[in-house]
């Protein structure tokens, strides 16, 4: 596990399936998009690339750096064209605990701006949003 | 609130459309560093009719991206910078909307596999 939790958020899911299954849907293309994203392109192997469409404007990317079925999963996250949160810029860590039949799922998204860079942030946010709204408007 | 489509996190959309107004990204500016009252806002942002500035503020309120405080009949607004700010709150509300629709998926699919083998 990450012990570093600077600039960390992190959500617990209790999920009444086996590790196996919980561990397809986060790295079989056609079960990923089920979940999240209209498309995605999942190369799930330490080194391997994802790239996801989150909802036909943002494009969510990185790289896998941890792939440990069905226990752990580590990658590099960040969105397409976003000044301050990039794609390599934060790391998402999911562990699954198997607990009598079910799934424990911990997501922890680690590596957002911190205190200092919020001002930084909030300009970059505020860029990127009317980026997308500005294509999105174009769509 | 609306309910959730799928695979649309609400608060992305929310956000975006709160700032995808220059007038709203204007307000937000001025009210980030320091709370400011409703009529100093409009004070400010004096091009534009106090009904557009309040509706703006309402949706920056209603997007969670600026904190409303009323005192008497002062109403007083600052931007949300508790955590990471719109962020965290932006991915935490994505990730907890799209781990729920992972779990309900994965438990369909744990029970049907079950089902086959009983």
């Amino acid at each position: 596990m990450i012990e570093d939790l600077t600039g960390a958020i992190e959500v617990t899911q209790r999920i009444e399936a086996s590790p196996e299954i919980v561990f397809a849907y986060l790295t079989d293309s056609q079960r990923f998009v089920a979940w999240m994203g209209v498309g995605a392109q999942l190369d799930p192997r330490p080194g391997g690339r994802y790239r996801i469409d989150v909802d036909g404007v943002h494009i969510v990317s990185g790289e896998y750096q941890v792939v440990d079925p069905p226990r752990r999963l580590v990658m590099s996250w960040g969105w397409e064209g976003h000044p301050t949160v990039p794609p390599g810029s934060t790391t998402v860590e999911i562990i699954l605990t198997p607990e009598r039949g079910a799934t424990i799922l911990t997501l922890r998204h680690l590596g957002l701006p911190d205190e200092g860079e919020r001002r930084l942030h909030t300009d970059g946010w505020t860029q990127y949003m009317s980026q997308l709204a500005a294509a999105g408007s174009r769509n | 609130m609306q309910a959730a489509t799928r695979n649309t996190p609400l608060a992305i959309e929310a956000a975006m459309s709160a700032i995808a107004n220059p007038r709203r990204r204007q307000i937000l500016r001025l009210v980030w560093d320091a709370e400011r009252s409703a009529g100093d806002i409009a004070a400010t942002v004096h091009e534009v009719s106090w009904p557009a500035i309040s509706q703006s503020l309402r949706l920056l309120k209603n997007s969670g991206l600026v904190i409303e405080r009323r005192q008497g009949t002062h109403r007083f607004y600052k931007a949300d910078r508790r955590g990471l700010g719109p962020l965290e709150a932006v991915l935490r509300q994505m990730w907890t909307h799209d781990l729920g629709r992972l779990r309900e998926l994965a438990e369909q699919e744990a029970r049907s596999r079950k089902k086959r083998h009983d």
